[in-house]
C-alpha cells in the first residue's frame, strides 16, 4: 500500500571505489538529548500522573529512539563511454521522541512530540486527555481494554554483530563487488544493491504499572539486476535474502556476492524467455514468492480490525467476518497458519507489543479452518475473548498504536516432502520464485499475483524459464487447492519490510515463514 | 514547533556554521499534524503529533553523506554535522555527483491557510459527527478520516541558497457500507484549506453511493465502455504521470522510450483532447516551491531521495499538449549529459477536461459502466503502463443514458495510455486533492475478472 515517509526499507541504489575505514565509524556519536533511565522514568511518571489528574482512566507513554542507516549502490554502464558507473548513496538517521495515549470519557486521545522535556510531556499528556474528552460524546459505548499483567522487563533482539558498528566502507565495498559481478553478465543493464538496517529502542510505561524496555534490530540486504529491451520490455531479478531481526551476521551469511552473477543471468534469460500459455495450471510456489501471497491473502484477511470495519475507509475489510470464526474453511486439511511474535529472527518478533502485552504464538488457521484473529487490547471483548493476542504496534513515537500484523507463518508439511516430490506430481505447471506485481481486492478475495521469475513444469520436471506469468484466484479457492507443502527442512523465514496500513498511514515489518507449496489448477494469465 | 522565516534561517545558519566540508546543505521541516478517525459508527483514534526533521548533507570531492536528526540542541546539531562528514568520508565517489546549487529563486506559492493551521479535535468534530449521525440514522456503517497538517520547511546551503515555505494540507474522506454488507460508497477530498472541504456533503455522497450500490446485479467481466469519475481517472492517470522521466525514456525503460533509441518528445502519442500539465500555483493542489524536503524522499532522508533534482525550483510545465509529448523531466546530471536544461517534475498535475458533469457523460452513454474509484493498482509492464487493479465503492450499469443497476466489482488489466486513446467525452476537470482531472467516458476498458468484494 502507500508507503509513508517513514519507510525504512525500500530499494534503489548505485557505486565506486570504496573506502574501508578501520574500526567503527561514528566516533562523534554522542547526543545531548540522550536521557538517563532515571530521567526517563521521571518523565513517564509525570506524564501518566498528569493524564490521570486530567481525567484519564488509562494512559501510557512510549519514549522511543530509532536509528536507521541505508547504504545503496547502483551499478550501470555509461552508454556513451562504456565505463561502469557505480553510484553510491549513504544516509544515517536518528529520531527521538515520545507519544502519550489516554482514555478519557471512554474515548482515546493521543499527543506526541520530538521535544522530550518535563514541560512538553506535561503539555502532551493534558492534550491527549483533552482530545479524548472532545471526542467522548461521539462514542456510543466506552472503549474497553482486555486485562494485562503488569510487567517490568527488558527485551533485546539477540545479535552477534551490531550493524551500526560495521564500517560504511565495508558495506559499500560488498555492494560494489556484487554489482561488478552481476555486471559481468552480458545484457545486464543495472545492478542495484542495498543494505538497510534499523534499531528501535522502545520504552513503554502505563498507568497499570508496566515499565518495558526493548531493543529491536532489523536488517535487510538486497540486490536486483535488470535487463532491458529498448522501448519494449524489461525484466528484473531480485536476490532478497530474508530480512530478519538480527545483527550484521545476517548480511554476512546472505552471500550477496555469490548470488550476483546468478541473478544477472536469470534477468537476461527472463528477458529472452517465451511467454507462458494462459490456462488452468498447477503451481509450485517457492517461499520467497509464497511469503507475499500469504501476507496478502491470509495475513490481512485475519486482522480483526479489518473484519470489524475499522479499516473500511482505507485498506478495506475482510471476507472473514466474525460469524465465520471457528467454522469457515479457508484451505485444505494440510493448511495450518500461526500468528506469532516470538519466532526467532522474524521481523515482527519482540518481547511485548505497544499495549504492553507479552507476545505469543496463536493459531489462525487449523487444518484449513479459520480459528483465530490478530487482536489488540481494545478489540478482544468485541469477539468475546478475554485477552489480546499482542498485535499492537506504532511505527514511531509520533504514531498512534493500533492493530498490526504479526508474523503469520505456514506450518511445514508433516512428511519430509522435498521440492522434487512437489514438482514430480505436476504434468503442466509453473514454478515461481520471488515477488512480482501483487494486487488484491479490499476484502481479500480476488487476487492477481505475478512473480520475479518463472520456470515451466512439464511431465513432473522443471524445464525452461518462461515469462509474463500472473495467476488469479479467490483466497479460499486458492488455499483449498493446496495439496502439497514441503517438509520442515525447506521452511524459510520470509521477511516483508514495509506493509502500509492505517490513516495516517504507518509502516510495519513482519515475516511469513513457509516451505514451498503446490496448488492445483489455478487460473494462469499471460500478462503481455 | 512553528518556525518563522527568520527562525528557520537562523537555525540553518547555525547548522552550516559547524560544517567543515566543501559543501553543506541543510533541510529543515517541522510539522504539526492532527487527525480524527472513525469506524464502525464510532470515533476510534484521534491525536496530534509535533515533529521535526533536520537533514544535513555534507558534500565534496564527488561524495556526499546524509544524516538526519530531530533535535535543535546545538550539541546535537554539531554532532549531526560531524557525523554527516564522516559518512561522506566513508562513501565512495559518485560518478553522477553534481556541484551544489547556487542561490535559487523559488516561486511564491500561497501554501498555508489559517483555518488548517488552527484546526484541532473540536474543529474536526463537526464533519465527523455529521458523518456518524447520518450513518446511524440511515442504518449504514460509517468509517472515515479527518486530518489537518501544517509543515514549515526550509533549505539552505553553504553556497548561499535559502528557501522557506509554510504549507497546510487537510482532508476528509468517508466510506459508508450498508448493514447487509452488499453496498459500499466512498467520497473524499483533500485541499490546502481545511475550510474548503465540505465534510457533511461528502458524507451524504458516500451514503447515497452505499445505498445505490446495494444488492448488485451479477455481471460478467469483459470489455466495456466506462464512465470514470474524477477519482478513478486520477487513480489511473497518476501512473502515467510517474513515467514522465527523460532518463527512463532515453534508457529504453519507459512508455516514452522510442523503439530503437531516444524518447518520444515531439510525438503525438495521445488524441487531440489530451493536455496534461503541472501547476504548482493551482490553489486547489498542494504545490511546493522546490523539489525534495527534509521529511520526504528515500527513507525520509530529505534531498537524498530527490537525487540531482533536489533543490530545483518548481514551475508550470506542460507535459502533453493536444496529444503531443512536449516535455519529460530531467535531473541536473541527465540534463548536463544530454545538453539540455534541467526540468523538475513539479507535481500539482492538471489534466484538462471538457464541459459539463459526470451526469452528462452518463446521459450520453448507450451502454457502459460507471466507476467510483480503483484500488490496489499495480504495474504489470512499465513499458506499456499496463496496470492491474480493482473497482471499489460503487459500479453501475448504464443503459440508454440511465443508471439501470448496481453491479459487482471487477478486476481490470489495462493501461491509462489506452484509456486516453479511447476517450469519447470528458466532463469539466475538478480537484481530487492529488490532481485536477475530468471524468472520462472511454470505450473498450478491459475488465478481466469479477470480484466478490464489496
Amino acid at each position: 500500500m502507500t508507503p509513508s515517509r517513514r519507510d525504512f526499507l525500500i530499494g534503489c541504489g548505485a557505486g565506486a571505489a570504496a573506502w574501508l575505514l578501520p574500526g567503527g565509524l561514528f566516533t562523534a556519536r554522542s547526543y545531548a538529548a540522550e536521557i538517563t533511565p532515571e530521567k526517563r522514568r521521571e518523565l513517564a511518571d509525570l506524564a501518566l500522573d498528569a493524564a490521570r489528574k486530567a481525567g484519564a482512566s488509562y494512559a501510557d507513554i512510549r519514549i522511543n529512539r530509532y536509528r536507521s542507516q541505508i547504504v545503496t549502490m547502483r551499478s550501470q554502464t555509461d552508454r556513451a563511454t562504456g565505463k561502469l558507473n557505480q553510484v553510491p548513496t549513504v544516509a544515517d538517521g536518528e529520531t527521538f521522541g515520545f507519544g502519550v495515549r489516554a482514555l478519557a470519557g471512554g474515548a482515546w486521545g493521543f499527543a506526541a512530540s520530538n521535544v522530550v522535556t518535563r514541560e512538553e510531556v506535561l503539555r502532551a499528556a493534558k492534550e491527549a486527555v483533552g482530545i479524548a474528552k472532545a471526542n467522548a460524546s461521539l462514542r456510543r459505548e466506552p472503549v474497553r481494554l482486555a486485562p494485562v499483567p503488569k510487567y517490568e522487563d527488558v527485551y533485546r533482539t539477540p545479535i552477534a554483530k551490531d550493524p551500526f558498528d560495521v564500517p560504511i566502507g565495508e558495506k559499500l565495498d560488498l555492494l560494489r563487488r556484487a554489482g561488478e559481478e552481476a555486471k559481468k553478465v552480458p545484457g545486464v543493464f543495472t545492478a542495484n544493491g542495498f543494505i538497510a538496517q534499523r534499531v528501535e529502542h522502545r520504552w513503554f510505561a502505563s498507568t497499570e504499572g508496566s515499565r518495558i524496555e526493548q531493543h529491536v534490530y532489523q536488517i535487510a540486504p538486497e540486490m536486483t539486476t535488470t535487463a532491458v529491451e529498448q522501448g519494449r520490455k524489461q525484466k528484473s531479478r531480485t536476490y532478497r535474502p530474508h530480512s530478519v531481526t538480527a545483527g550484521y551476521e545476517a548480511v554476512e551469511r546472505a552471500d550477496l556476492l555469490g548470488n550476483a552473477r546468478r541473478i544477472g543471468e536469470e534477468a537476461v534469460n527472463h528477458l529472452k524467455a517465451p511467454s507462458v500459455t494462459a490456462g488452468k495450471k498447477d503451481l509450485v510456489l517457492l517461499p520467497t514468492h509464497l511469503g507475499l501471497t500469504i501476507h496478502e491473502s491470509i495475513g490481512h484477511s485475519t486482522e480483526l480490525d479489518r473484519a470489524l470495519g475499522y479499516e473500511a475507509n482505507y485498506a478495506g475489510t475482510s471476507f472473514l467476518t466474525t460469524d465465520k470464526l471457528g467454522k469457515f474453511r479457508v484451505g485444505s486439511d494440510i493448511v495450518n497458519f500461526n500468528g506469532d511474535r516470538t519466532k526467532k529472527e522474524s521481523l515482527s518478533t519482540c518481547g511485548y507489543d505497544d499495549d504492553g502485552v507479552k507476545t505469543r504464538q496463536f493459531p489462525i488457521i487449523k487444518s484449513g479452518i479459520f480459528v483465530g484473529y490478530q487482536t489488540i487490547r481494545d478489540q478482544a471483548h468485541l469477539i468475546g475473548q478475554k485477552e489480546s493476542m499482542g498485535c499492537c504496534y506504532a511505527d514511531s513515537y509520533a504514531s498512534v498504536p493500533f492493530q498490526r500484523m504479526p508474523n503469520v507463518w505456514l506450518e511445514p508439511g508433516k512428511a519430509a516432502t522435498t521440492l522434487a516430490d512437489l514438482v514430480s506430481g505436476v504434468e503442466d505447471g509453473v514454478l515461481i520464485d520471488g515477488r512480482g506485481s501483487y494486487s488484491i481486492d479490499h476484502q481479500r478475495y480476488n487476487f492477481q499475483f505475478g512473480g520475479d521469475s518463472f520456470w515451466e513444469i512439464k511431465g513432473g520436471k522443471v524445464g525452461q524459464m518462461i515469462a509474463d506469468v500472473a495467476y488469479q484466484s479467490r483466497t479460499p479457492d486458492f488455499w483449498g487447492a493446496c495439496d502439497g507443502i514441503g517438509g520442515e527442512a525447506l521452511w524459510e523465514n520470509v521477511g516483508l519490510n514495509a506493509d502500509g496500513k492505517g490513516q495516517p498511514p504507518q509502516i510495519n515489518a513482519m515475516s511469513h515463514g513457509c516451505a514451498p507449496a503446490r496448488f492445483r489448477q489455478v487460473n494462469v494469465l499471460k500478462t503481455e | 514547533m512553528a518556525w518563522t522565516r527568520d527562525e528557520a534561517k537562523k537555525l540553518a545558519d547555525k547548522v552550516l556554521s559547524y560544517s567543515k566540508a566543501p559543501e553543506c546543505e541543510v533541510w529543515l521541516e517541522a510539522s504539526r499534524a492532527g487527525h480524527t478517525r472513525f469506524a464502525a459508527n464510532d470515533v476510534t483514534t484521534s491525536g496530534t503529533a509535533d515533529d521535526m526533521t533536520i537533514a544535513v548533507v555534507s558534500r565534496g570531492g564527488g561524495k556526499s553523506g546524509t544524516v538526519r536528526v530531530n533535535s535543535t540542541d546545538p550539541a546535537d546539531l554539531k554532532t549531526a554535522v560531524a557525523r554527516s562528514e564522516e559518512v561522506m568520508a566513508a562513501a565512495s565517489v559518485d560518478p553522477e555527483w553534481m556541484e551544489g546549487l547556487p542561490s535559487q529563486k523559488y516561486p511564491d506559492i500561497k501554501g498555508s491557510h489559517a483555518a488548517t493551521m488552527k484546526a484541532g479535535a473540536n474543529e474536526r468534530r463537526g464533519d465527523v459527527q455529521a458523518a456518524l449521525d447520518l450513518a446511524r440514522r440511515k442504518k449504514l456503517n460509517a468509517s472515515g478520516f479527518s486530518e489537518n497538517t501544517t509543515r514549515w520547511s526550509a533549505l539552505a546551503s553553504k553556497k548561499g541558497n535559502f528557501g522557506f515555505f509554510t504549507a497546510t494540507t487537510a482532508g476528509f474522506s468517508t466510506t459508508m457500507r450498508t448493514e447487509d454488507g452488499t453496498g459500499s460508497g466512498w467520497a473524499g477530498l483533500e485541499a490546502p484549506n481545511f475550510a474548503a472541504i465540505p465534510g457533511a456533503e461528502l458524507a451524504r455522497r458516500a451514503a447515497k453511493k452505499a445505498e445505490d450500490s446495494a444488492k448488485p446485479r451479477d455481471l460478467e467481466a469483459g470489455r466495456y465502455t466506462v464512465i470514470l469519475e474524477p477519482r478513478a481517472v486520477n487513480d489511473l492517470v497518476e501512473n502515467l504521470v510517474n513515467a514522465l522521466s527523460q532518463r527512463a525514456a532515453d534508457e529504453g525503460r519507459s512508455f516514452f522510450s522510442k523503439p530503437g533509441g531516444g524518447n518520444r518528445v515531439g510525438e503525438k502519442v495521445f488524441p487531440e483532447n489530451v493536455t496534461i500539465r503541472s501547476d504548482p500555483f493551482d490553489p486547489r493542489l498542494a504545490g511546493r516551491p522546490w523539489i525534495g524536503g527534509a521529511g520526504g524522499g528515500f527513507l525520509g532522508f530529505g534531498g537524498f531521495g530527490a537525487g540531482n533534482f533536489a533543490g530545483l525550483p518548481t514551475r508550470k510545465t506542460t507535459w502533453v499538449e493536444r496529444g503531443v509529448v512536449k516535455n519529460l523531466s530531467a535531473d541536473r546530471y541527465w540534463a548536463k549529459k544530454s545538453g539540455i536544461e534541467p526540468l523538475p517534475q513539479s507535481g500539482a498535475m492538471v489534466m484538462e477536461g471538457g464541459t459539463g458533469t459526470v451526469e452528462d457523460l452518463i446521459a450520453g452513454t448507450e451502454r457502459g459502466l460507471l466507476v467510483t474509484r480503483f484500488w490496489y493498482i499495480r504495474s504489470v509492464n512499465p513499458q506499456t503502463v499496463q496496470l492491474t487493479g480493482l473497482t471499489r465503492d460503487g459500479v453501475w450499469l448504464i443503459e440508454k443514458g440511465k443508471v439501470v443497476a448496481a453491479v459487482n466489482n471487477f478486476r481490470f488489466n489495462d493501461s491509462p495510455v489506452n484509456l486516453l486513446k479511447n476517450i469519447e467525452a470528458m466532463s469539466a476537470a475538478e480537484s481530487t486533492g492529488d490532481m485536477v482531472v475530468p471524468g472520462i467516458r472511454a470505450r473498450d476498458f478491459n475488465f478481466t475478472s469479477k470480484s466478490d468484494a464489496v
